[in-house]
């Protein structure tokens, strides 16, 4: 009897458990975002450019979303390694990530196993110009030496790897005529070197990295890859009034996992938006060279980052 | 030195002194130390972690507490090295080839004291070239390229083969089979997979760390596992009672630590390369040329200070180019170079001016942090050979548990360890039937390094490798290199025809 009864009562709180739950159900969907803290992938390690945009920006997305964005460093290959963490997560707008050009650069080869797709971008934040560089006391003055060089003798132009944005323009500018010649140096400080000590002619790399030997009159730019000229090196041509229109800009974009709630997307997004207008956000924007109209929208994000996918496709080498 | 830097490094010294920045550096230096005894946990791996808990703090104590980490990171090793013969670091790597025999003469203490002579010395002899000589020798970090750093490490490669141990033929297969397994993986250059056969953890390739930890240190227990762990008594700790080398005894080395101190000064300085080439490099300099060169390998103190000075010289060597051109002359210089972009600043030029206060308090992080590694160093030891007291057995298992978490730290990857146990078994049977193990596990360290080099050398260079030869720096160290080489079967051919006759 007492049996009975007690399972009669367990069955019942069974019942009454689960329909708690179903109810609940809708409630966890519409519960608001983000209420606990938001984890920030950063797929490169730290101190460099990824990692330094994720530190400049979790503190004003702290302060806009009201949760705490614990950065996260999971640097390797090519930052494939930090993308597939947060794409192997729940699609609940709890885990974000940094994603730049040089991760989009791998979706030319066709063995990657993530595509574009599998992301929803939340806003574009920095955009890079290149440039090719020389070193300050080198014989080439200017692009229009580099070019009269580069007919007679192959060029040494320092880039991070075959294949890369930086090959990419080595590669155009052979089809143009002149002879250049790239040469891997992954290590940033052994590229560096080779422009400065005179190992190689060129080197390109993004304008903002190189800002100590800009500033220190170590070396400067003779072509700078972007629409129009910067105030700040007025006499540098641009690669576009040249005629050359290659432009394949490092950008660092914040993303999320495709299917998240878009009210969520949205949430993250405006946080970002907010702290792009910064005064402070475009003060180190203009510090690191980079385009003061950087910052794209989530709704103009995704066709961006295709875009950007388009123009390396255009300019790699047709197996 | 005029009177202003002097100001200046004072004013550095006072920095430091404050004390939540003299807490920071007493952390970096603990940190580094832990570090460097932790076979799998590499120092640039260590300052990679510690980095991110740098970003709040204000610049200063951020960098004084990076760099009191790097400098301690490249002496603990040497305790594991020589007590348990498990490198703690790649860097290490030499140091126990004399250490370890010397310890099994019972001197362990004795050799530990050498490695805190030496750590002091080298440590002091570049921080003092980086103050006062700073601006003129950063230079010497542009004349290097790629040609120069391949004859460095060839000449690393090349010297310690002729040292090898047994025969010149077993030495070179040993090292050939070690730049093999270094073969594995994609290949940087083009991007090509070596011997992965589809496994995707051999894609990026098999870690030295597994090499090295299994090689030497599992390989040594498998050793004292077959003797029943009952290797000869060794001669009781407590009878020794001095722990550092008597002057007279330093002095008559002075040689051996100048010359050790000006290649680490010189191979930090070279972006190319790091401590760990420094080590190999000072070994096979002194291997070539010291007074003993000869008892090389056999336990005398000269295999011990020759890489330590090295080592820990280098650290002030990699942080001239930094500080005064913004470029960094190793693997844990990029982190701090990565502390300071972090913090808004971009060294160079412009920082050695603007901000010369933080670099001269990183000048002086540098001195007092040599100081408290080495006070550190010198109470932790008297208790540490205590260790060599307790039953083999016992301490030889507190080995296998420091071997597998060094595997499986280093890329938290299970494959690591039982990759580990079969170099283990390898170094085992190496040991077992004398063939030098020594030269595979150079092989691993410096062959992709080496080959590394050498593809942009020839990408360069239009695949003409006479550059080598041709290039003024380049041509002479790959002769001595060469020298090293033929040395050996020069003597042997002499020694045949004296035979004869």
């Amino acid at each position: 009897m007492t049996t009975a009864l007690t399972q009669r009562t367990l069955l019942a709180a069974c019942i009454t458990t689960i329909g708690a739950f179903a109810a609940a159900a809708p409630a966890i969907a519409q519960e608001k975002y983000p209420s606990r803290p938001i984890e920030f992938v950063v797929p490169w390690g730290p101190g460099g450019g990824a990692d330094q945009l994720a530190r400049k920006i979790a503190p004003g997305l702290e302060k806009a979303l009201g949760v705490s964005l614990p950065v996260i460093n999971v640097a390797g290959a090519t930052g494939q390694t930090g993308l597939t963490k947060m794409l192997s997560a729940a699609s609940d707008g709890y885990s974000i990530s940094v994603f730049i050009a040089d991760t989009l650069a791998l979706q030319m080869e066709a063995s990657t196993k993530w595509k574009l797709t599998d992301m929803t971008p939340a806003a574009i934040m920095i955009q890079q110009p290149s440039a090719f560089f020389v070193a300050e006391n080198s014989p080439l003055k200017s692009w229009k030496d580099v070019e009269a060089e580069a007919k007679k003798r192959p060029l040494k132009v320092g880039v991070t790897g075959f294949g890369s944005a930086d090959d990419l323009h080595v590669i155009y500018f052979n089809g143009k005529g002149l002879k250049l010649q790239s040469v891997p140096f992954p290590k940033p400080a052994e590229r560096y070197t080779s422009v400065l000590g005179g190992h190689a002619d060129l080197m390109y790399e993004q304008l903002g990295d190189v800002k100590s030997f800009l500033d220190g009159k170590q070396m400067r730019p003779v072509l700078i890859f972007a629409d129009k000229r910067f105030p700040a090196f007025k006499d540098v041509p641009t690669g576009k009034e040249l005629g050359h229109g290659i432009i394949i800009n490092q950008f660092r974009a914040v993303v999320m996992k495709a299917g998240t709630d878009a009210a969520r997307v949205k949430a993250v997004s405006d946080a970002l938006a907010k702290v792009a207008g910064t005064d402070d956000y475009k003060t180190w924007l203009n510090d690191q060279f980079a385009d003061a109209n950087s910052f794209v929208p989530a709704a103009k994000a995704a066709a961006f980052m295709k875009g950007e996918l388009d123009a390396m496709r255009k300019y790699a080498p047709k197996k | 030195m005029d009177h202003n830097s002097l100001t200046l490094l004072a004013h550095g010294f006072a920095q430091v002194m404050m004390p939540v920045n003299l807490l920071f550096l007493v952390v970096g230096i603990v940190l580094g130390l832990l570090v460097a005894v932790l076979p799998g946990l590499t120092l640039v791996m260590g300052v990679v972690l510690a980095l991110p808990f740098t970003y709040s703090m204000a610049v200063t104590p951020a960098i004084i507490l990076l760099t009191a980490m790097y400098v301690s990171g490249t002496y603990a090793g040497a305790w594991t090295s020589i007590l348990f013969r498990v490198p703690g670091e790649p860097i290490d790597v030499p140091l126990l080839w004399d250490g370890y025999p010397m310890a099994r003469k019972g001197e362990a203490a004795k050799a530990l004291g050498w490695t805190l002579l030496a750590a002091f010395f080298g440590g002091m002899v570049a921080a003092t070239t980086m103050v006062l000589l700073a601006q003129p020798v950063a230079k010497i970090a542009l004349t290097f390229s790629s040609p120069e750093y391949f004859a460095i490490i060839f000449f690393g490669l090349a010297s310690v083969v002729s040292l090898g141990g047994g025969t010149l033929a077993n030495a070179l297969i040993s090292l050939f089979a070690g730049i093999l397994l270094a073969t594995v993986g994609v290949d940087d250059t083009y991007g090509a997979h070596r011997f992965t056969f589809g496994v995707p953890i051999l894609a990026d390739g098999i870690d030295y760390l597994v090499v090295m930890v299994g090689a030497y240190g599992l390989g040594e227990v498998f050793m004292r596992m077959e003797q029943g762990f009952q290797s000869p008594q060794l001669a009781r700790t407590g009878d020794i009672r001095t722990r550092l080398p008597r002057l007279t005894e330093a002095l008559a080395m002075k040689a051996t630590f100048i010359r050790g101190a000006l290649a680490g000064i010189v191979i930090g300085i070279v972006p190319g390369a790091g401590a760990t080439v420094a080590s190999f490099l000072s070994y096979g300099i002194e291997a070539q040329y010291g007074k003993r060169r000869h008892k090389m390998g056999t336990g005398i103190p000269e295999g011990i200070v020759a890489p330590q000075v090295a080592a820990t010289a280098s650290v002030g060597g990699a942080l001239i180019p930094l500080v005064t051109m913004g470029i960094p002359g190793s693997g844990a210089t990029a982190i701090i170079l990565g502390a300071f972009l972090l913090h808004g600043l971009q060294p160079g030029p412009q920082v050695f001016q603007t901000s010369s206060h933080i670099i001269y308090a990183l000048f002086a992080s540098v001195f007092v942090g040599i100081i408290v590694m080495c006070a550190i160093g010198y109470f932790a030891t008297k208790y540490m050979v205590k260790v060599l007291d307790l039953p083999e057995v016992i301490v030889s298992a507190y080995v296998v548990m420091c071997c597998l978490l060094g595997a499986f730290a280093a890329r938290n990857n299970l494959t690591d360890v039982w990759m580990m146990v079969i170099f283990g078994i390898i170094g085992y049977l190496f040991e077992r039937f004398r063939f030098p193990i020594t030269p595979m596990v150079l092989g691993v360290i410096l062959g992709p390094l080496a080959e590394a080099n050498f593809m942009t050398t020839m990408i360069s260079f239009e695949n003409d490798w006479t550059v080598l030869f041709t290039r003024p720096v380049a041509s002479a160290i790959m002769a001595i290199a060469i020298i090293t080489l033929i040395y050996p079967l020069f003597r042997y051919l002499r020694h045949q025809g004296k035979g004869r006759r």
